[in-house]
């Protein structure tokens, strides 16, 4: 059983499951994608791996996925004994599939927002910015919530893949040119996630909590 | 010499900044950063390392000195330098300060004033016991747009809105309830109000009132 990441280590979304796969203690190989300036998840070799030409992509034992978010399902599912970073409990499941899907939808503006200003993308960055601000406050609303019923975690009282999908984008969004001055509950929380076991941080999220 | 009004400003809820954090704040356009010990009460200071002028919000607390990190330069308390991690057997020179500011908690809020004169009185509205934190929310309009909207704002059956200068108001609603604001202009189009609540159960209603502040985010904005 050989586990390969598909990877370039400025990438939250590929950050998203390298931090799974070291909170769960898998060993895994990584083959570093050259992203920028290569551009090499275009290239004709890769689009056979990823026909979507993104990144991050996993193989595991003959699977074939790309998507951070199925990618930390896959994982979740298939290697967390415990079942605490995906709850199949009906109070649970649905809640963390929920924010999951706003990770790699409402979220990723703030990675746009980032590949503007760190790589120059060509894109409309006030209204990057503007997206990601109203994505962080309903996170920021929905954590706030959390904190008043004395939870930490955006569902149940373990942190999940919601959490793992959610944060690097959030911590990151400071490359992007979104501050967290308005956001006291994500502060907290990002603050808590960062103090996890197992934590391990990336270029531009602060390895000292 | 500051050129800021002499008054008090709230800048956070006690209760949400935690133990051993750096946290950013922006009021009036200038960058502060609120920290905690691992201990102890709220500090607010100006949002620059004195070495290099690195963002202190986004240092990190180790006891009771607030560490910057770029250089991992240690402050005190008081702001005094006490340990430069380049030079360990060097003894940081008084002159190494970081700028802090007053600050105070009242009512569950964290209050601050740049003036530095610290001659103006803290907000009173009577005894400090009771109030529960509601939450920080934070409005893409103007102070005075803000201000204007928590005296037609539906929190209930109010039976009077007082304001203490510009940067406190309390809504009394018939049920006894009391909600504290504390007004935060961030900049020329954006404020915070930071919300407390006193009265009878109001433990247990923290999550409604947020909710409530939620709406009245939505009814400024879309005015």
């Amino acid at each position: 059983m050989t586990i390969k990441l598909y990877d370039y280590s400025l990438s939250g979304s590929c950050y998203k499951v390298r931090l799974l796969l070291h909170f769960l203690d898998l060993h895994y190989e990584k083959q570093q994608i050259d992203f920028y300036p290569g551009r090499q998840h275009k290239s004709l070799d890769f689009l056979q791996i990823n026909p979507l030409g993104q990144i991050p992509a996993l193989e595991d034992d003959g699977l074939q996925l790309r998507d951070a978010q199925a990618i930390l399902c896959h994982l979740a599912n298939k290697y967390d004994g415990s079942g605490r970073w995906l709850p199949r409990d009906e109070r649970h499941f649905g809640a963390v599939m929920m924010w999951v899907m706003f990770a790699g939808g409402e979220l990723m503006s703030a990675s746009a927002a980032r590949l503007h200003d760190a790589l120059g993308y060509k894109l409309d960055i006030n209204a990057a910015r503007a997206s990601a601000h109203a994505a962080f406050r309903i996170l920021d609303d929905h954590m706030t919530l959390r904190e008043i019923e004395g939870a930490k975690w955006i569902v149940g009282d373990h942190p999940t893949i919601a959490d793992i999908a959610c944060f690097p984008y959030v911590a990151l969004s400071g490359d992007g040119g979104i501050g967290h001055e308005d956001y006291p509950a994500l502060r907290n929380w990002m603050r808590n996630f960062r103090r996890l076991p197992r934590f391990h941080a990336m270029s531009g999220v602060p390895e000292y909590v | 010499m500051s050129l800021e009004q002499d008054r008090w400003t709230g800048v956070g809820l006690d209760r949400q900044v935690q133990a051993a954090s750096s946290n950013p704040v922006i009021l009036d356009g200038q960058a502060l950063a609120l920290w905690r010990g691992e201990d102890g009460p709220v500090r607010v200071w100006e949002d620059r390392c004195p070495h290099r002028g690195m963002r202190l919000s986004f240092g990190f607390v180790r006891g009771d000195t607030l560490r910057c990190i770029y250089h991992g330069w240690a402050y005190r308390t008081d702001g005094q330098c006490v340990e430069i991690p380049a030079h360990p057997d060097l003894a940081p020179p008084k002159t190494i300060c970081a700028n802090s500011y007053p600050a105070e908690s009242r009512y569950g809020i964290v209050w601050t004033n740049l003036s530095g004169a610290g001659s103006a009185a803290l907000p009173d509205f009577g005894a400090d016991e009771g109030w529960e934190p509601v939450r920080s929310i934070y409005v893409d309009r103007p102070a005075s747009v803000v201000r204007e909207a928590l005296h037609s704002f539906d929190f209930g059956d109010v039976s009077e809105v007082r304001m203490n200068g510009g940067s406190a108001a309390l809504v009394r609603v018939r049920s006894g309830l009391e909600i504290l604001f504390a007004v935060q202009p961030v900049s020329d189009g954006k404020t915070a109000l930071h919300a407390v609540a006193k009265g009878q159960g109001v433990a247990g209603r923290r999550a409604d009132l947020a909710r409530r502040l939620e709406r009245l985010r939505a009814t400024i904005e879309r005015a």
